[in-house]
């Protein structure tokens, strides 16, 4: 999984490479850079070729489309890791607190059904009694 | 309270067969109720359909309770925000590694060796990629090299280009960081390469002079207007002029 990454990031380097020095040279263009120019575009064409090539290996990669409101806003897109797994970790407590405080209720209103309907609550235990939570 | 209670238990009992009150299945209408009961069976909520955990089979075990279910966490290990889901799905590494360190905010921390402006936001020079999902691109054609024909296109003017176009070799300023990064670029041979090219080491050296830099640079710039094609004072002056093909 990871080698798909690499040769994607490969190309992809290459690539970027490639068109910097391409920028380099129509910058300051000389008539002797003519023919660096012609290789430096069929190299890109070339490089195009070769991502290309990695796109059927990555068919079934998916990306989060907020990732690219990220990556557009110039902000780094480990930004949006770092938010989800801090809003994961808060809801995973709230929903725990939820839990914790339901729980206590019950075996508050247990205990006190208790006092009010003995007989009904000895039969409903008898019955839930196996399985209640604690 | 108490006789509410124990004469709606009374009052079942009395209807039917004692499976009868649990027989609440889906579809099956529920028995009828005395007339002095209705007004406590609108408050009481009819269980039709899934909803929740399964009902208890009907049984006189059951009595005097109906539409008695099962307890939640008792059937089978659900995952429940009772547990820390984090451990959960071994993430702990991820957590501490994007949650325990500071993340640094701008698009150039994560890809410090991409050229360009690229912390600007992409909606300023049209490279959005938003834009490339709202009006994806014609995709399925081949790409086929540039043949001799094709690249007599390509034959530019010589000098410099206009300011208005020398964007891409403008990056930010890197800050000095204790770890020093060494770049290690292919270092494929470049036919001929401006001063102002973004050559790590000779960006490095430059730095150091920056006072004389910028003097340098405007005698240059004051040079090259007065030699360029596009000068007004200079039409007719140059004696070779390369003209695009």
């Amino acid at each position: 999984m990871a080698e798909k990454f690499d040769n994607l990031e490969e190309h992809l380097e290459k690539f970027i490479e490639n068109i910097r020095q391409l920028g380099i040279i129509v910058s300051d263009f000389q008539p002797s850079s003519q023919a660096g120019l012609n290789q430096k575009l069929n190299f890109m064409i070339s490089g195009l070729q070769d991502i290309e090539k990695c796109r059927q290996q990555l068919h079934e990669i998916n990306v989060p489309l907020e990732v690219f409101e990220y990556i557009d806003q110039g902000r780094n897109p480990q930004l949006y890791t770092k938010e989800c797994l801090e809003r994961a970790l808060a809801r995973n407590e709230q929903v725990k607190g939820k839990i914790d405080t339901l729980t206590k209720f019950k075996s508050l209103l247990v205990s006190e059904l208790s006092k009010v309907f003995p007989e009904e609550m000895a039969k409903y235990k008898a019955i839930h009694g196996e399985d209640a939570p604690s | 309270m108490t006789e509410m209670f124990s004469t709606l238990f009374g009052s079942n009992e009395a209807q039917g067969p004692p499976g009868s009150s649990l027989g609440f299945g889906p579809g099956k209408p529920p028995p009828p109720m005395p007339q002095n009961q209705v007004a406590m069976a609108g408050q009481i909520p009819q269980q039709l359909g899934d909803e929740g955990p399964a009902l208890r089979k009907p049984g006189a075990m059951n009595e005097p309770f109906y539409l008695l279910r099962e307890l939640p966490g008792t059937v089978g290990n659900e995952l429940t925000g009772n547990t820390n889901l984090i451990t959960h799905y071994n993430l702990e590494h991820a957590y501490n590694k994007f949650c325990g360190k500071k993340v640094k905010e701008k698009l150039s921390n994560f890809l410090p060796e991409l050229p360009g402006m690229i912390d600007c936001p992409g909606t300023q020079d049209g490279s959005s990629l938003r834009s490339l999902i709202d009006k994806p691109p014609v995709c399925g054609n081949s790409f086929s090299p540039l043949t001799g024909a094709l690249l007599t296109g390509f034959r530019l003017h010589t000098g410099p280009l206009p300011e208005q176009y020398r964007l891409m070799h403008i990056q930010p300023p890197k800050k000095k960081s204790k770890h020093k990064h060494k770049h290690h670029r292919p270092q494929d041979p470049l036919p001929q390469e401006t001063p102002s090219d973004s050559d790590p080491k000779k960006k490095k050296k430059k730095r150091d002079d920056d006072p004389d830099r910028k003097k340098k640079k405007k005698d240059k710039k004051k040079k090259k207007n007065r030699h360029s094609p596009d000068h007004p004072g200079l039409a007719g002056s140059q004696p070779n002029s390369n003209s695009l093909r």
